[in-house]
């Protein structure tokens, strides 16, 4: 390494900023009210900045020059640790970057809520502690860090971080239902990282290596690499809420405050099936037994037609929004059964529309949560059926919710599209159609359960009672969201274009 | 091998799964952590026939001490606010949930696969193919610091050990995001009024301080470090705070914020002076290898240290009132 400002260093940014944040705002917990909340407003906006800028930096040198890896303290691998980044990695942290910033903007005004404030409503508005900023941006860290790790015992830290944070964010909602969902997170959250951790120990005795690119090249199909598959498999698939291991999720997405509900639905389930991507593809895409992907690929479907049921039958609008998670990560679990055994072409294709899937309804899940937020904050609840005609009161917040829906349902021009397209089509290219009946079938599911909520919320009648205004920075931070997923659709050439570089399956056709 | 050797070892393989049983099994929470205690201990003791006394070290002051006074201090809020009577134990903590044959079933079942798969993948580890311990001989061969397990902690693996910190700072962070940085109130009046326990602490505080300090110190070239030496300082703190010699607040909340961030931070200022020295994150310049490295434990020794005792001088959460 030639200096500190070389270029090479960009990659370090996405994981020390935040935490750099992270310290920052923690030691202004002891401020009071409006002078903590804009000095930690300020930090958490800069690093979010800070954040998005080293991701476009990220993108212009991997698209530039190819992947590139960070020999950290200056050891090389295995005696080392590295940092790595393709295009798969600036992929993942230009989504965390999009809707982290949108979630950040979002926080202004969520937090807003005065000490003492009528309390009678399912959500608080404050943050008394002061905490929210610093397990947030712990959060990203984490996230980041997990995107850029190329060892295996350095994607363990990450995960702990990430459970951790995770879980104080579900609890900071107060109530009796947001501490246990948070307790019950932390729980699963650690039985996950715990069986990852058994496999990485499997792996290292295996091999005396920790580095992925070195267990990669190591890797053969021998009974512990299997078992620390399968270890790593089950724990991410547990941390993803693949159904049935799916229970935890209704619960703890309701259950903390919107602006967190947004950032776990969108963000946090993502990160373990990254790493889910990256241990079956790159690291040990010569081992994994034949037929496994085919168990993910049922249970993947399973999940995307009982998420949708029900999410039909719920009444509140963000355990809907839940059980909606639910079914669409059963799409992303199609990938592993669409890729076994596909041409590099038809791989590539169910690979890249399954992280597709990952970046729209990442933005179009979070953006939802965000506008059930705003209606909470207006209305005091999300009952849908006391929502009647609450879309004449509140229709930037409806108009979120319908815009993001069309992701969900994968109506042209939205992300969900191109994802679904592309999973649907590598479905019909490797012969397995009934994969592409449950992709479009859980589409017009979608569509019915949405429209519970919209068919109310637009009609001209009864009105539900608004007692207050929410925000503009939250309505507007919902609203760009769901734009933004609305149009990723046609942005799709570039990304693809990114995920080919360094990606398995020789970067498609 | 001698045969009381042959012995010791026999006995530990054989308690460790009795006791990791008899703790799962156990109905009574209380009972529970103080099986828990025992098997850090043993545990400890296993990692000490194996030859890995860092391990060992870490185990007995972290696994069994910290942990266990955690347990316990959590089990002791549990029943003080379901209303139980020191004297009588009325509502001790107890897991009355009935365990019908079913659910037997369904734990059995995947544990016994898990078991099944995970001896059949140990029985058929291959020989590795990266000779680890040499690779770590050799950079100690060139390197400033002698003792291989400080090396890879703080140079060769610096970044796992920042994140850990990292980990520790977050873990405080989140009990005080539950809103509890009230503190357990009063020592328990027998304990503070106690002249005995007093006297001894007062006896033992020194004692303590100079065996953490010995351990941070000995790190660089043998067994110890700043998680051993943090780990120590910190149970003299709970001690401490048992006994009513440092109040459960500790001190003024942003003094105790700056001090539980101090290690992390002085980790990632480390990290980026290093930076703009070399080039490369973490990569200390040659010659500050030493200084650096035991520069950040001392500071990592004190966070940890106060970390573990401010984790323990908390209590349960309150709830609000919930909503409509």
């Amino acid at each position: 390494m030639t200096g500190a400002f070389s270029s090479i260093n960009w990659m370090l940014a996405p994981v020390l900023v935040p935490l750099a944040a992270a310290t920052a705002t923690f030691l202004l917990m002891g401020l009071r009210g409006r002078t903590r909340r804009m000095a930690q407003n300020a930090i958490g906006l800069a690093a979010a900045v800070g954040i998005a800028v080293s991701a476009l930096a990220l993108w212009a040198m991997v698209s530039g020059g190819g992947p590139v890896r960070y020999e950290l303290g200056g050891w090389e691998a295995p005696l080392g640790i590295n940092l790595y980044a393709d295009g798969l990695s600036v992929f993942m942290l230009l989504t965390t970057a999009v809707v982290g910033a949108a979630g950040s903007v979002y926080t202004l005004g969520y937090f807003s809520g005065r000490e003492g404030e009528d309390v009678r409503r399912r959500e608080y508005f404050q943050d008394e502690t002061g905490s929210f900023w610093p397990l947030w941006m712990f959060l990203w860290a984490s996230m980041n860090g997990m995107f850029l790790a190329a060892d295996a015992f350095n994607l363990y830290v990450t995960l702990e971080i990430l459970g951790l944070s995770a879980a104080a964010l579900i609890a900071l909602g107060g109530t009796r239902m947001a501490f246990s969902a948070g307790m019950r997170y932390l729980m699963v959250s650690l039985l996950g990282s715990l069986a990852h951790l058994l496999g990485v120990a499997l792996l290292y005795g295996s091999f005396g290596a920790l580095d992925l690119a070195t267990l990669g090249e190591s890797a053969s199909p021998i009974p512990p690499v299997w078992a620390a598959l399968a270890l790593i498999s089950l724990g991410m698939a547990l941390k993803t809420g693949l159904f049935p291991l799916h229970f935890w999720m209704p619960s703890a997405y309701t259950g903390a405050p919107s602006a967190a509900s947004a950032m776990l639905a969108g963000l946090v389930g993502k990160a373990s099936f990254y790493l889910l991507l990256r241990v079956w593809f790159d690291v040990f895409e010569g081992s994994v037994p034949p037929g496994a992907g085919q168990i993910f690929g049922v249970l993947g479907a399973v999940a995307i037609v009982w998420g949708a049921v029900m999410a039909m039958k719920q009444t509140r609008l963000k355990t809907l929004l839940a059980y909606s998670s639910v079914s669409q990560m059963g799409y992303l679990f199609l990938v592993f059964a669409l890729v076994a055994g596909a041409s590099p072409e038809r791989g590539f294709e169910a690979w890249a529309g399954g992280i597709y899937l990952v970046l729209s309804h990442a933005c179009a899940k979070a953006a939802m949560f965000m506008a059930a937020g705003v209606v909470i904050y207006s209305v005091g609840h999300d009952e849908i059926p006391r929502l009647h005609g609450i879309a004449q009161k509140l229709p930037l917040a409806v108009a979120s919710f319908a815009v993001a829906g069309m992701t969900m349902m994968g109506l042209p021009t939205s992300g969900g599209f191109t994802a679904k397209w592309l999973l649907f089509s590598a479905s019909l290219g490797t012969g397995q159609w009934w994969f592409g009946v449950v992709i479009l079938l859980g589409g017009v599911l979608a569509a019915v359960y949405l429209l519970r909520f919209l068919n109310p919320a637009l009609i001209q009648v009864r009105t539900a009672k608004v007692y207050r205004d929410a925000p503009r920075s939250m309505t507007v931070a919902a609203f760009g969201l769901s734009l933004f997923s609305l149009f990723l659709g046609l942005a799709s050439a570039p990304m693809l274009d990114l995920l080919a570089v360094g990606g398995p399956f020789g970067g498609g056709s | 091998m001698s045969f009381a050797g042959l012995a010791l070892d026999g006995l530990l393989a054989l308690s460790l799964p009795i006791l990791a049983w008899r703790t799962l099994a156990a109905r009574d929470l209380y009972r529970a952590a103080i099986l828990f205690i025992t098997f850090g201990v043993i545990l400890a003791l296993a990692w000490a026939r194996l030859g890995a006394p860092d391990i060992a070290l870490a185990e007995a002051a972290i696994g069994a001490g910290i942990t266990g006074a955690l347990l316990l201090n959590t089990v002791g809020g549990l029943s003080r606010r379901n209303g139980g009577d020191d004297d009588e134990r009325p509502d001790e903590p107890t897991d009355r949930v009935g365990r019908p044959w079913t659910t037997r079933l369904a734990v059995a079942i995947p544990v016994t696969i898990l078991a099944v798969g995970l001896g059949w993948a140990v029985l058929s580890l291959p020989a590795p193919t990266v000779d680890m311990p040499s690779l770590v001989g050799e950079a100690i061969a060139e390197g400033e610091v002698s003792h291989p397990i400080t090396a890879v902690l703080l140079d060769y693996r610096s970044y796992d050990t920042f994140l850990e910190i990292g980990v520790l700072l977050l873990a405080a962070l989140c009990v005080w995001s539950l809103g509890l940085s009230a503190v357990r109130g009063e020592a328990p009046e027998a304990v503070a009024k106690s002249p005995v326990l007093a006297g001894f602490v007062r006896l033992l505080a020194p004692a303590m301080v100079v065996s953490g300090v010995y351990l941070l110190w000995a790190g660089t070239s043998q067994p110890g470090g700043a998680f051993q030496a943090g780990a120590v300082l910190g149970a003299l703190g709970v001690v401490m705070v048992l006994t009513g010699l440092l109040a459960p607040s500790l001190g003024r909340g942003s003094i105790i914020r700056a001090g539980l961030a101090l290690g992390f931070s002085v980790f990632l200022l480390v990290g980026v002076a290093a930076m703009l020295a070399t080039g490369g994150f973490l990569e200390y310049p040659a010659g500050f290898e030493y200084g650096l490295i035991l520069a950040i434990e001392f500071f990592l020794t004190f966070s940890i240290a106060l970390t573990l005792t401010a984790l323990f001088t908390t209590v349960p959460p309150r709830e609000k009132k919930e909503g409509a």
